[in-house]
């Protein structure tokens, strides 16, 4: 064995703190453990101290500004018939027309404000002009509407229509409008709440919006409730337009919504009845996986659907009958705020499907 | 008295922008920036020897060129307090949202701008002009939207309204800032004499063929640059913040608004309209809204009561077309005034 050299004889006698040779990794360390110390530290800060009262927040530099509500927009103005100047028919479709239902156009004109051809929906006049003698003609010679309860439509302000909903195409809705405009003095034009689905198809939008129907969003409900105009509702949805010959006559589901909105624009809801929309396009089978595959919200199997092809879709020449209801105040007794509460609005929801249940049951 | 720094002066809103601010006796100075040279139609506003009106040339998109305008002798001795953001909006549609370090050019300006406007001390005021396009539409000819509206935040917008969606929502992020006091005005399709319409995806940009779904016509709600300028200046002065709606009176379908700014429009089945765009480029035929966007099927008006309410603003201009000297028909803003 050789020697060490006389620096690390040096070195050794200095005792285990030589570097040269390192730490005995098996020899007691007398030092604290560095993981203790850390450990204590930790738990020396998880000590709970006496909490002190929280420092008073700044003042904002800009005291926000209470809500207010928002401006009342300035409604439109229908006169009165008595008023209206009658116009001179512009054509022979013109012609067909009565007195009165010429006057009744002349005053929609004034739903658009200003001399813009549209209003802020979409609405025109021209176009609802056009069309009104040809669902006049259906109106008084296919359908053969008859109607009752017209002293429950109000006069003026914001009006929710509920009604039952059926057939494939919306005749319902249209006999319902052309019936409001005729029998309401100044004349009320409804505008109904269509399917987004409705809003999707190419023509047919821009068809129903120029007529004043609306897809119903918050947005276009609350709007022309604001603006204390009359709207139409199927609670019911697509389901209605579903009903097989087995459910006819028989309500589906109402929807929650309009009830909500009816409460915060404090607007009356007016149950109506539509006899005869049940039986205009009879479904006998829903073929429900080829309305999912297609896109659509239904494939009827009918009498005549699809055997004669599109022809098959139009409705038969059943007569309707139109009935009206006492209109429900629940904004009266429960206020806007009730429509915070989802089962109260589900509650008044059931209630109203009760009421156009019961004028069907007693009108067919 | 404010002093108000304007961005892309040099563009049609802007310079709209400047010229209003100029005759307000309550804006004490003005300091317009652009990334071109200056208008001519700043010349008398820019002579005399203490003008009221000062022009910088700035990149805005740029972090530098920003930093250093924001930095320099000059923004700090106009002692700017109020800045009023007008996004690009004169480029033409290829150009209208370059991407620059992964951001559209848009996005990247209000970003920085935001963030040198919060770090600025005298800044106390942001008015900034976004796009009503960002709202997402449910399908329908019309569809009434107010500020509460669903944004959309689908992933397949195109990317100029993309670049609209990220402007709005950074501005958005700050509109409850105790220090610094944020007005974000919504604008849809804006609408100058002599035919010129900004700010609409489908139809601002490059002149040519306009492609539109067949079967749709969706209604534009328009409001004129000078009712855009009112709405600035009245936010300038309101003491509120918040996000506000700004439109006019009228509102038209998209195919009358193509007819009255005389821009052909070919309608096509909305699936087919991708392939004909690009089908019409390799033709070199110049296209305009060549995407299945929803603006291009669906419309929308504004609800614009909160802006009356908290800002006063009311729209004085009536839109129509008007005959022009040479005998030819043009989209026109007439200001009216209301009892």
């Amino acid at each position: 064995m050789s020697e060490l050299p006389p620096a690390t004889e040096v070195l050794l006698e200095e005792g285990p703190d030589d570097r040269a040779l390192g730490r005995d990794p098996f020899e007691e360390s007398l030092a604290p453990d560095p993981l203790f110390e850390r450990l204590d530290a930790i738990e020396g800060r998880l000590v709970p101290k006496p909490r002190r009262a929280p420092e008073p927040l700044p003042a904002p530099i800009r005291p926000r500004a209470p809500r207010r509500s928002l401006p009342r927009r300035s409604r439109p103005a229908v006169p009165a018939l008595a008023e209206i100047e009658l116009p001179e028919p512009s054509g022979w479709l013109d012609r067909l027309l009565g007195d009165d239902a010429r006057r009744v156009l002349a005053a929609l004109n004034h739903l658009v404000e200003g001399d813009g051809p549209y209003d802020r929906f979409g609405f025109s006049p021209d176009v609802t002009r056009a069309t009104f003698p040809i669902a006049h003609a259906l109106y008084r010679g296919y359908f053969r509407v008859k109607s009752d309860g017209h002293a429950h439509l109000p006069s003026a302000g914001p009006v929710v229509l509920a009604s039952n909903h059926a057939g494939l195409l919306p005749f319902d809705a249209a006999m319902t409008i052309v019936d409001v405009a005729l029998h309401t003095d100044p004349p009320r034009l409804p505008r109904a709440v269509v399917d987004r689905w409705a809003g999707s198809l190419p023509w047919v939008n821009i068809f129903y919006a120029r007529l004043g129907q609306i897809i119903g969003t918050r947005e276009n409900f609350t709007d022309l409730l604001d603006d204390g105009q009359l709207v139409l509702v199927f609670p019911e949805g697509m389901e209605g337009v579903r009903k097989t010959v087995a459910q006819r006559y028989r309500l589906q589901p109402f929807r929650v919504g309009f009830v909500e909105h009816a409460l915060r624009a404090r607007a009356p809801i007016v149950p109506m009845a539509v006899i005869g929309s049940d039986d205009q396009t009879p479904i006998l089978y829903d073929l429900k996986p080829l309305a999912r595959r297609l896109g659509l919200p239904v494939a009827p199997i009918t009498p005549t659907f699809p055997w004669l092809g599109p022809l098959g879709l139009l409705p038969y020449p059943v007569s309707y009958r139109i009935v009206y209801g006492e209109p429900l105040d629940f904004h009266e007794r429960f206020g806007p705020e009730g429509a915070d509460d989802a089962r109260l609005v589900r509650y008044l929801s059931n209630q109203v499907r009760r009421a156009v249940q019961l004028l069907l049951d007693r009108n067919r | 008295m404010a002093r108000v720094m304007v961005t892309h002066a040099d563009e049609p809103i802007g310079r709209r922008v400047v010229k209003t601010l100029y005759h307000d006796d309550r804006v004490h100075g003005i300091l317009a920036v652009g990334q071109g040279p200056p208008p001519r139609s700043f010349d008398r506003f820019l002579a005399g020897s203490d003008p009221r009106v000062e022009y910088a040339r700035v990149d805005l998109a740029k972090h530098r060129p920003m930093s250093d305008l924001f930095h320099s002798s000059r923004f700090r001795s106009a002692e700017i307090d109020t800045i009023v953001y007008v996004p690009r909006h004169g480029a033409t549609a290829a150009d209208s949202a370059p991407i620059l370090a992964g951001l559209a050019e848009r996005t990247a300006e209000t970003r920085l701008l935001m963030q040198h406007c919060l770090e600025a001390q005298g800044v106390s005021n942001l008015v900034a002009l976004g796009s009503a396009f960002v709202y997402r539409l449910p399908p329908g000819n019309v569809n009434r939207l107010d500020e509460h509206s669903e944004l959309d935040l689908d992933p397949d917008v195109p990317p100029e309204i993309r670049s609209w969606i990220d402007c709005d929502m950074i501005l958005h992020g700050e509109v409850h800032n105790d220090r610094l006091r944020v007005v974000l005005l919504r604008v849809p399709t804006v609408v100058a004499s002599g035919g010129y319409v900004y700010l609409n995806p489908a139809l601002s940009g490059a002149r040519g063929r306009q492609l539109r779904a067949l079967g749709f016509d969706p209604i534009c709600a328009l409001v004129s640059e000078k009712d855009v300028a009112h709405a600035v200046r009245a936010a300038i002065h309101a003491r509120t913040s918040g996000v506000y709606n700004i439109a006019g009176r009228e509102a038209v379908p998209l195919s009358v608004l193509s007819r009255w700014i005389g821009r052909a429009t070919t309608p096509i089945p909305d699936p087919l309209i991708p392939l004909a765009s690009s089908v019409a480029r390799m033709l070199g035929v110049k296209v305009a809204g060549g995407t299945r966007a929803p603006h291009l099927r669906y419309g929308f008006t504004l609800d614009t009561r909160r802006a009356e309410r908290d800002l006063g603003f009311l729209p004085v201009d009536r839109i129509g077309l008007a005959r022009a000297g040479d005998g030819s028909y043009r989209i026109e803003t007439v200001s009216v005034v209301h009892a």
